[in-house]
């Protein structure tokens, strides 16, 4: 690894790294094969997650069945963090990719392998599609006045309503997670080309068989890069779209007269923060134990750590302004919704989660040489990825038990329910599975995307400028 | 290779002050001829203030009408300002360069339009002076214990304004510095005094120059909250309102402040065009700004319309039987139906199309159309959402009522347009509209590398 000299710029010799095209792929191929000895006990300590989470989901269908949905508050928590953390992180590469943010090179794959964790989620979402009470009430008593015949969701009355929401939102998370494939495919396959070179065995056949007939033309470039710019803003659509309709289907709509056109707003944007966050955690321990210092540069959790203060700082905007409205409404069935989730029964958990979410990360990140570090980022994106988790466990068990979803409104509060062991279980099984399915992606498709690291290398240089020594980037079109 | 050329120092200097050396023309006739509508709209708004607010076609249940429209539109035109200079700086953005001061100053230029519009609506705007004086004038709350209530959007409004536009006015006039330090050395008489006295003595020393981008950059952070609050405080004197169906959304504020962006950068693209047509400037407001102005606007236009489809969904999501009778009012019943359609075509459809091809980004005719579709569009949404909401306000149908505007309203609104050409076009011809030295710090950060055969244009960045 090669590294220009930076004695006389302003920032430090971490700041930028320039790694050496020629080594790139060698030493990318070398460390994906590779196994050390953590990613081993990370595989087995996940496995061993993943296993007690499905005794603890195996414990919770036969012990209280798939009739009513209160007992799934904690899976579909479970369910709706992995989902919007790893459903998100896709789309950290596609933005900054459409962006032309040159420190983005590192960045990319780390956040795309998450689409393999899309099969993960397809298998987590299956039991949520029986939990779901129907649409039409079963126990409508006429002239009934404080209850509806049909309970309230986005997809209203419309025919589609048959297959709605639990077909259509299998549907669309197996949409997402073949888009987030295809573009983690297409991503990857120019350094499958080169790997297949290199690999031997089994790796060879498979890397030959997904890099098909990549050969570099120019022709093969621009299709590819047209490609990942179209895929990125057709995943982002759909992305958005699914958020909107887990977070009306799963939650608001099982919250009686819990009308609220932000909540699908915050909970995209809690997924956006969540997934950089996590994002800036892998490659701060990429980078400190994975020996990839020299293609991880400061530069990046400087860039990316701006972006997670503007997503904290947008999250508490958009928290405001749901709490304002409703706190000023004065109407008792919002009144009662923020007793609900944020000042008595969930109260403590929404302090927990305002704290995690932007309190913590906002003064992390507000001062600039912690932002100029790996480990401030770094530290933010546990912050907020804690945050999202209370976030969802807030939301979710407290849609979950609500009460009659078949009530105009919520008229009284109802009271927090905690997790029981079984709970705790699929909760360390879905975080223990997806981490458990992205270290074995990690093994096959290397953590770097190495031909954007070769690109960025040609695009940027230490160059002289007045007196000072200074980073010239190149901006094509 | 780079799109325009490294101009020399002198050469800018030239160029970009010809708009104050020089007087085409066009000049003095185009200001007499706004100056004379904005008399025409004083005139109509002195004449309503004599008459009373008969004259206008206000009236129970649509208490708000094309005025408060016409505030809401410009608060939201004055959103460009920090967009493009404070958020497009902190991002280093070097394409901002061209637009940043239009923007500033249209902001500020906005603003002050904006606040005359709910004074002209009270139809005694005297009625301020309870608000704003103390003894010896016995205020209103004091003389009669009639208090206003703090706890209302409609108090914190004037404070969220004036205090965007004593910042706005403070970034312009930081911005300015250097390029004031410039007019004074190239003017006489009292026009030097008075460049000279606001350039504060600025000799371009490496000290000035470190507290200026100090000052910018601290600026341009400390503004953003208040750039926030403005337009959500003005979408809360609607939000707040749980007795008009379809205004209490929790998605307002984020709704009304992503519209304003849109319709702020809008404003600015069509001005920025105009400029470079008006005083030649097109070495300096180049295909590749409009260009790149013009992908920032898909993604503006595309997360306003996804705001705006929230806001519709869950309108209908309560299945409540007053706000369904209000969505009914907006989306079939003619002509707001027709209204409606215009409004979504003119404001996403339209010109997002226009803003997908590189060509027609790069066509300075088609920019123009796009982007004034924009704002025709912003203002019919304001006007959707104020009317319908007020006229079906009431539970009973004998009460519904509708709106048409009088010529009262009509004269005054086009007034504040031809307000705002008017103290740009002023501006102009005694302060460059594009920052020389902006500018010139760009294209001395210019550069190239140069890989295989190809030679791409870079810049010097130290971060």
């Amino acid at each position: 690894m090669s590294a220009n000299s930076h004695a006389e710029s302003h920032y430090g010799p971490e700041m930028w790294v320039f790694p050496d095209k020629s080594q790139v792929t060698r030493e990318v191929s070398e460390r994906t094969s590779a196994m050390p000895t953590a990613v081993t006990a990370g595989l087995a300590v996940t496995g061993l997650l993943f296993i007690l989470g499905v005794v603890g989901f195996i414990m919770r269908a036969t012990g209280d069945g798939f009739g009513e949905h209160g007992p799934w508050g904690y899976y579909a928590a479970i369910f709706a963090f992995v989902f919007m953390v790893t459903g998100s992180a896709p789309l950290v590469a596609a933005i900054f990719r459409v962006t032309k943010s040159h420190w983005r090179r590192p960045l990319t794959r780390v956040s795309e392998l998450f689409a393999i964790v899309g099969i993960f989620n397809i298998i987590l979402f299956i039991p949520l599609m029986f939990v779901l009470p129907d649409f039409r009430n079963p126990e409508m008593m006429p002239l009934a006045a404080n209850q509806l015949d049909l309970r309230r969701t986005i997809w209203f009355e419309v025919p589609i309503a048959a297959a709605a929401p639990h077909w259509l939102n299998m549907l669309g998370i197996i949409g997402m997670t073949l888009c987030a494939l295809l573009l983690l495919w297409l991503s990857a396959v120019p350094d499958m080309a080169q790997a297949r070179l290199q690999a031997t065995g089994f790796r060879r056949s498979l890397y030959g068989m997904l890099a098909g007939h990549w050969h570099g033309s120019k022709s093969q470039w621009l299709n590819q890069k047209a490609g990942l710019a179209l895929l990125g803003a057709f995943y982002f659509m759909l992305l958005v779209f699914m958020q909107f309709t887990i977070s009306s289907d799963y939650a608001q709509s099982l919250i009686p007269g819990w009308k609220d056109s932000i909540f699908p707003v915050i909970y995209t944007l809690t997924g956006f923060q969540s997934c950089l966050g996590l994002t800036l955690v892998i490659l701060f321990v990429l980078r400190r134990w994975g020996g990839y210092q020299g293609y991880i540069g400061i530069s990046l959790f400087w860039s990316a750590s701006k972006i997670l203060l503007g997503l904290s700082l947008l999250w508490i905007y958009h928290m405001f302004s749901f709490g304002i409205t409703f706190w000023y409404g004065r109407m008792e069935v919002e009144q009662n919704i923020l007793k609900y989730l944020l000042f008595q029964s969930y109260g403590w958990l929404f302090l927990a989660n305002i704290i995690f979410s932007f309190f913590l990360p906002f003064l992390t990140l507000l001062w600039n040489p912690v932002r100029r570090s790996d480990w401030g980022p770094a530290l933010a994106g546990v912050w907020v990825l804690i945050g999202a988790f209370l976030f969802c466990w807030r939301i979710f068990v407290g849609a979950f038990n609500a009460g009659d979803v078949y009530n105009i409104g919520l008229e009284h509060v109802p009271a927090y329910v905690g997790p029981d062991v079984w709970d705790i279980l699929i909760v360390l099984g879905g975080l223990g599975g997806a981490a458990f399915i992205y270290l074995l992606g990690s093994r096959l498709i290397p953590f770097m995307c190495a031909w954007e690291i070769k690109e960025g290398a040609m695009y940027q240089y230490m160059g002289t400028f007045m007196r000072g020594r200074y980073l010239v980037l190149a901006k094509p079109e | 290779m780079q799109e325009g050329r490294v101009l020399p120092a002198r050469e800018i200097n030239r160029d970009l002050l010809r708009s104050i050396m020089t007087t085409p023309n066009w000049y003095w006739v185009t200001v007499a001829l706004m100056a004379i509508i904005v008399i025409g709209a004083m005139s109509a708004a002195g004449l309503m203030i004599n008459r009373g607010m008969g004259l206008t076609g206000l009236n129970r249940p649509v208490m708000w009408g094309f005025f408060i429209v016409n505030f809401v539109f410009w608060i939201g035109i004055s959103h460009a300002g920090v967009m493009l200079s404070a958020i497009l700086r902190l991002s280093k953005a070097e394409w901002r360069r061209p637009a940043t001061r239009a923007a500033e100053v249209l902001t500020v230029f906005s603003l002050m339009t904006a606040v005359t519009m709910p004074l002209i609506h009270t139809g005694r705007p005297w009625r301020l002076v309870y608000w704003v004086y103390t003894l010896p004038f016995v205020p209103y709350d004091f003389a009669r214990g009639i208090w206003p209530n703090v706890r209302s959007p409609l108090v914190w409004d004037p404070s969220a304004i004036f205090t965007y536009l004593t910042s706005s006015i403070l970034f312009v006039m930081i911005a300015l510095i250097p390029d004031m330090a410039v007019l004074r050395d190239r003017t006489t008489g009292i026009r030097h005094q008075a460049y000279s006295l606001m350039a504060m003595g600025w000799q371009g020393t490496t000290r000035q120059w470190k507290l200026q981008i100090i000052a910018g950059i601290l600026l341009s952070a400390l503004i953003l909250p208040v750039f926030v609050s403005v337009h959500s405080i003005v979408s809360w004197d609607f939000g707040m309102a749980v007795s008009v169906k379809s205004w209490h959304s929790t998605i307002f504020a984020p709704y009304f402040v992503v519209g304003a962006v849109h319709s702020g950068v809008s404003a600015v693209v069509f001005v920025m065009i105009l400029l470079r047509w008006i005083y030649g400037w097109e070495n300096y407001i180049r295909h590749e700004h409009i260009d790149a102005l013009g992908r920032l606007l898909i993604v503006v236009a595309t997360g306003w319309f996804y705001f705006f489809v929230m806001e519709v969904i869950f309108g209908f999501y309560g299945r409540e039987a007053d706000e369904i009778a209000v969505r009914n009012f907006q989306f079939t019943q003619a002509p707001w139906n027709l209204w409606f359609i215009f409004f979504t075509g003119l404001t996403y459809f339209l010109p997002v199309t226009l803003w997908l091809f590189k060509w027609t980004r790069r066509n300075l005719w088609i920019m123009s159309v796009a982007c004034i579709s924009v704002n025709i569009g912003m203002w019919l949404e304001r006007f959707l959402i104020i009317v319908p909401g007020l006229a079906q306000k009431q539970m009973f149908t004998f009460d519904w009522y509708t709106y048409a505007p009088s010529a009262v309203e009509i004269t005054i609104i086009g007034g504040t347009f031809a307000l705002v050409t008017l103290l740009m076009l002023l501006f102009s011809k005694v302060l460059p509209l594009i920052p020389l030295y902006d500018i010139k710090e760009g294209d001395i950060l210019k550069t190239e590398i140069k890989i295989g055969r190809v030679t791409v244009p870079a810049v010097f960045r130290e971060d």
